[in-house]
């Protein structure tokens, strides 16, 4: 089989079908016998046998030429032509119509010269199939019994001389005469003599051979019956090693004309019915995030732990209030820390430990308490607490809510879009604009937060310092969540170092000789109050971390399993 | 360089090689001349506890305690992890483990040069997949391979030397210069047919298993004092544990041996999660060619059986290469049972398994039955017990089965009867092991409808009973002309078979015998050491590892290697009778082998002998 080309083969059977009227209707009406429980067993072959035998010829093409037959003729000429298909192809071409004998030479004469094959033929009837049986290797020395044989010989003769229509009746009546005997349910088709490694210890003579729901192509059932297998294959050695699991061996493989399971695959492979712009089913959605909501829970709880703190500074004076502002900052940083290690901002596992820590609370420390130290530096100061920026803290605090909110519609618009896309381009064009449609809706909630909060405690709204901040953490944070954790590392270090310098040179300008080092933040200061130096810093630093971003969150690598769960 | 995803348990428990050469311990079996290092490649198997062919590698190593083996192994989950390892003899000088289950994903990132290369390496494997093969290229001819398996096998060595020389393998298969390979590939001219269905995901899944199935290639084994060392790699299974036999030839030249007693392709596409079909094809790509390039490199493959023998000659292996080798099994247990005569109940059928749907014991039950209507006095003792859900379920239905077809009967009207078809387990009263199991039948009947390579039916040959088997997978290879095999699901050819033999003590008698002498000759453990024993001498003896010396300065030393170090035995052993002519020593107190050639003067270290 394997040295068979692709044209070579017959076309693929797609539907059962009938070749003409009359067929079809004594298919129907044997179809529906067949398919009764009870109906007898003769019937039963027949059915099995027409159906696949009609359903082979219509779709090849081959109009009457009945292929099984036409293969267990080639069988009997010339023994080694070996295979169905081998045989069937030869019939494939050749106009039906115009033939005398559609049953590719074989004919009546040729019936009678060569009784062995007559019997040969029945004991497949008995046994298999009749076309199928008409090419076993074991069909010449069948062992069926006389009268048997010579029945069978006048009846295929018979069925030769009637062409192409006689096929159904030359097998209704070698079935009638024939002893059935009722198939097992599950049985395999297989063979009723005894293939044995030891022939003479074990060729037990088996009384009247037992006729099996025959088929006239026998891989065809074979097919049928594994359909799903056949269906879902994608290479033929996957098909063999199933059969294999089922108990199909190299000699049973033999009895559909194959010389070993592999070339038995192969045929069943690639007579799959395979329409190649059919594509797989899409996969049912994107699979929710199996996760529990309790990260909704830990998302707020910073900013209600940091609505606590700052009412509780408000209230207080003094050393209490100090020892208040140093257990709220605890309470929420204790908050952050649980509520980021759940949901949709965790880092995955395994990933480098990075600085990010130490730099985000430098960061967040400065947009509470940087700007009115830099005030009061410039001023002379300072002298005395300095009053902190309790508005951008609460902001800050409430929007990461919003935050983890936002980390998650990203995380699962990205999965939808995954599963949606037929090419990396297509899903990082996809993907792009949910990013950043993403990141503007945080700055619009934050700014919203913050203006709530200046306006609840009477502060100016620091939008620009503290905006940017947010934003910055936020695309850090989701790049790190997706494995990219590097950058954002070196880029928060560098923004946190920036604001350091900025602090440390306002002092560092009241050493002699060294007012000059004071300078450009004194202007800056100047030009646009304190809050212009966190907003310098982090605007930047954000923008560089969201063109990386863009970069890589909206690769599809990014949205991948994690690494050791494939 | 740290390119190591694992995390190693580096074991050195006796190594003779690190010791200078004066100081060298001899081997005490030194066997034609020839010690062999052997680096043995197990995966999920040998030296952890709940391995799999952990007994036969066990035998193996220990029969050949006249060679040294470095074990490499990996294992497949953390609880086997966990279990431990069984006790090693001596001959095992070190053992090295990495796991398949983790991966720590801390390697390098790499740098342009090395990312081009990677894009390069990989392109070509991706492409080497999707690639659908040429129609009508006779996949199973042995011969030159073709350009694809060319292509395949030089993407792969790429893709291993990067992870030597730089590292950070694991994080750059996932990334997205693979996916995007990938990609291209399936969008390819001439890629397979459900490639190019791929979606996003489905690439992603491919990308992960690519990387899962390529881990081997980020270990840090293949250096000069790993497997650089041994002279020959012996990969108990194909899968992983063939893959760094591969790259230690790939790297210095070792020469691979393959055994293996279940196809790893085989089982892989049994094992094939239902994903897309496109994910599932790509897959199915990957381990065939991955077979086909182990199967190509190796010096000698020796299947277990006949069954695994073929696929692996479908998948490319060389029939040359292939050499047959039973697993051994041992045989003392039935030695009793075999040797004394036949003293069991003539008209007893026995049948000794796990119970399951694939032995088909209704079939069995039934055969029976036929016989019982000749035979009336014939019995039936089914040995084995269930296991799994399925098997219970299953068993209840035979017991129930068979009480319906066969009431109880008795002696007379006074006895207490009992039903011919008896259910029964090793280690009851009546039964206290295996061997007595046989014992207990004259004829040993298999029914199974599937088969690997049945072990039962081995014991039954070793104990000498007649059999009356099923023909299914290696049956008939087992039993060659040494009992009765008839077609599966035929309870009447069974039935007339086991007939057959009941009725004849005198055929029976000869079938036992001959079955025994088989299986004497084909299954026992000293077969199987004694074929892998020749099969290593062999494979050394005709690709034997060159070595290219380097001298301190990294350059080549063009005669390093004096050509003494070729001939069997130790040129480097110190000479404890220097001075003194050969016959004058004292007789019996030398061990030394005999020589070709002369006696060797003190060697000279390789260093110094160059400059």
């Amino acid at each position: 089989m394997s040295e068979l080309g692709e044209l070579d083969r017959p076309g693929t059977p797609g539907s059962p079908g009938a070749w003409d009227a009359r067929s079809e209707a004594w298919l129907v009406g044997a179809g529906r016998a067949g398919r009764g429980a009870d109906g007898p067993a003769g019937t039963d072959t027949c059915a099995g046998a027409a159906t696949d035998g009609c359903g082979g010829a219509a779709t090849d093409g081959c109009g009457g030429a009945a292929t099984d037959a036409c293969a267990g003729a080639r069988e009997d000429g010339s023994p080694a032509t070996g295979t169905w298909a081998a045989g069937a192809c030869a019939e494939h071409d050749a106009p039906t119509g115009s033939r005398d004998t559609p049953w590719g030479g074989f004919d009546a004469d040729e019936a009678g010269r060569l009784g062995v094959s007559g019997a040969g033929m029945v004991e497949g009837v008995h046994g298999e199939a009749f076309g199928a049986a008409g090419g076993d290797p074991r069909g010449d020395s069948g062992t069926a019994e006389d009268a048997n044989g010579a029945q069978g010989g006048d009846h295929g003769a018979r069925g030769e001389q009637h062409g192409s229509r006689g096929v159904s009746r030359a097998e209704t009546s070698v079935d009638s005469t024939a002893p059935v005997r009722a198939p097992r349910s599950h049985g395999a088709p297989s063979a009723p003599s005894a293939t044995s490694a030891a022939p003479a210890e074990s060729a037990t003579p088996v009384g009247r051979p037992v006729a099996r729901r025959g088929a006239v192509d026998p891989v065809k059932a074979l097919m049928h019956r594994h359909h799903d297998l056949c269906e879902q294959a994608v290479d033929p050695l996957e098909i063999a090693a199933a059969l294999e699991v089922h108990g199909l061996t190299d000699r049973a493989a033999a009895r559909f004309r194959h010389r070993d399971v592999f070339s038995l695959a192969e045929e069943m492979y690639a007579r799959v019915p395979r329409d190649g712009d059919r594509l797989p089913p899409p996969p049912n959605s994107s699979a929710p995030l199996r996760e529990h909501w309790a990260w909704a829970a830990f998302a707020l709880l910073p900013g209600v732990l940091c609505a606590a703190a700052v009412m509780g500074l408000r209230s207080t004076e003094g050393s209490p209030r100090l020892a208040v502002a140093a257990v709220g900052a605890l309470a929420v940083a204790l908050a952050l820390r649980m509520a980021l290690g759940r949901g949709p901002l965790r880092t995955p596992a395994r990933t480098t430990p990075t600085g990010n820590p130490v730099w985000t609370c430098w960061l967040l420390a400065y947009a509470v308490l940087g700007d009115g130290l830099l005030r009061a530096a410039l001023e002379g100061g300072p002298d005395g607490p300095w009053p902190m920026a309790t508005g951008s803290a609460l902001a800050l605090a409430l929007a990461f809510g919003p935050a983890v909110w936002c980390a998650r519609l990203f995380a699962t618009g990205a999965r939808r879009r995954l599963a949606a896309s037929r090419g990396l381009e297509e899903f990082a064009s996809s993907v792009t604009p949910l990013l950043l449609g993403l990141i503007g809706l945080f700055l619009s909630f934050l700014g919203a937060l913050l203006a709530l909060c200046g306006g609840l405690l009477g502060e100016p709204a620091p939008y620009a310092g503290t905006g940017s901040l947010g934003g910055l953490l936020l695309v850090a944070r989701l790049l790190t969540a997706h494995g990219f954790g590097r950058t954002p590392a070196v880029v928060l270090g560098i923004a946190a170092a920036a604001e350091a310098t900025a602090l440390a040179t306002v002092f560092a300008g009241r050493l002699p000789c060294c007012a000059f080092l004071a300078t450009p933040v004194e202007a800056l200061v100047d030009a646009g109050g304190a809050n212009a130096v966190p907003a310098l810093v982090c605007a930047p630093a954000a923008l560089i971390l969201l063109i990386h971003a863009i970069r890589t969150l909206t690769r599809a690598s990014a949205h991948a399993h994690p690494p050791g769960s494939p | 360089m740290d390119n190591r995803p694992s995390r190693h348990r580096h074991v050195r428990i006796r190594s003779s090689r690190c010791e200078p050469p004066g100081q060298r311990r001899l081997p005490r079996r030194e066997i034609g001349g020839a010690l062999v290092r052997i680096g043995l490649l197990t995966e999920g198997g040998y030296p952890y506890v709940s391995g799999d062919a952990r007994l036969w590698c066990d035998r193996l190593v220990r029969g050949l305690g006249q060679h040294e083996f470095d074990i490499y192994a990996f294992s497949r989950s953390e609880r086997q992890e966990d279990g431990g390892w069984t006790p090693l003899p001596s001959q095992v000088s070190r053992v090295r483990t990495a796991p398949l289950w983790t991966v720590e994903d801390d390697g390098p990132v790499h740098g342009r040069r090395a990312r081009r290369r990677f894009a390069e390496a990989y392109g070509e494997l991706a492409v080497a997949l999707c690639t659908a093969p040429e129609p009508g290229s006779p996949r199973s001819a042995p011969g030159p391979a073709g350009p694809e398996a060319d292509r395949f096998g030089s993407a792969l060595c790429a893709l291993a030397e990067l992870a030597r020389d730089t590292g950070g393998l694991v994080g750059s298969l996932r990334s997205e210069t693979a996916v995007r390979a990938l990609e291209r590939a399936c969008r390819g001219p001439r890629a397979l047919r459900m490639a190019r269905a791929a979606r996003v995901p489905e690439l992603l899944d491919v990308a992960a298993h690519i990387e899962c199935a390529l881990r081997p290639l980020s270990l840090d084994w293949y250096e000069d004092d790993g497997l650089g060392s041994v002279d020959l790699c012996h990969a108990t299974t194909g899968g992983a544990a063939a893959l760094a036999g591969l790259l230690a030839g790939y790297f210095n030249g070792v020469p691979l041996l393959v055994t293996e007693y279940g196809v790893q392709l085989r089982a892989h596409y049994l094992q094939a999660p239902d994903g897309a079909p496109s994910v599932r094809a790509l897959l199915a790509s990957l381990h065939r060619r991955l077979a086909a390039e182990v199967y190509r490199r190796a010096a000698c493959i020796t299947p277990g059986n006949a069954h695994a023998r073929r696929w692996q000659e479908r998948c490319g292996a060389d029939r040359s290469k292939l050499r047959t080798v039973y697993p051994g099994m041992d045989a003392s247990r039935f030695t009793d049972v075999g040797e004394s005569a036949d003293c069991a109940d003539p008209r007893t059928l026995v049948w000794v398994g796990r119970v399951e749907p694939s032995k088909d014991l209704i079939s069995l039950l039934h055969a029976f039955a036929e016989i019982r209507k000749e035979e009336p006095k014939a019995r039936l003792r089914i040995v084995g017990a269930a296991e799994g859900a399925d098997g219970t379920v299953y068993l209840g239905h035979c017991r129930a089965l068979a009480a319906q077809l066969f009431p109880d009967e008795a002696e007379g009207v006074h006895d207490v009867g009992d039903n011919p078809v008896s259910f029964e387990e090793i280690g009851g009263p009546e039964m206290p092991d295996l061997a007595e199991a046989y014992a207990a039948g004259a004829v040993v009947v298999l029914s199974s409808v599937v088969e690997g390579l049945p072990i039962s039916l081995v014991e039954a040959m070793f104990c000498g009973r007649a059999t009356v088997s099923t023909d299914v997978g290696a049956v008939v290879e087992v039993i060659g002309g040494t009992g009765l095999v008839v077609p599966p699901r035929n309870p009447r050819a069974l039935a007339e078979a086991c007939i057959a033999l009941l009725r004849d003590p005198k055929r029976r008698e000869r079938l036992g015998a001959a079955a025994r002498a088989r299986a004497l000759e084909l299954f026992t453990v000293e077969q199987n050491v004694a074929a892998f024993h020749g099969i290593y001498l062999e494979v050394v003896s005709h690709t034997p590892v060159r070595r290219v010396l380097v001298d301190d300065a990294g350059e080549p030393l063009p005669f390093g290697t004096p050509a003494e170090a070729h001939l069997p035995g130790r040129w480097t052993e110190v000479r404890t009778t220097a001075g003194r002519p050969r016959w004058a020593s004292p007789p019996g107190g030398g061990t030394a082998p005999v020589r070709a050639t002369g006696p060797v003067k003190e060697p000279v270290p390789t260093a110094e002998g160059a400059r």
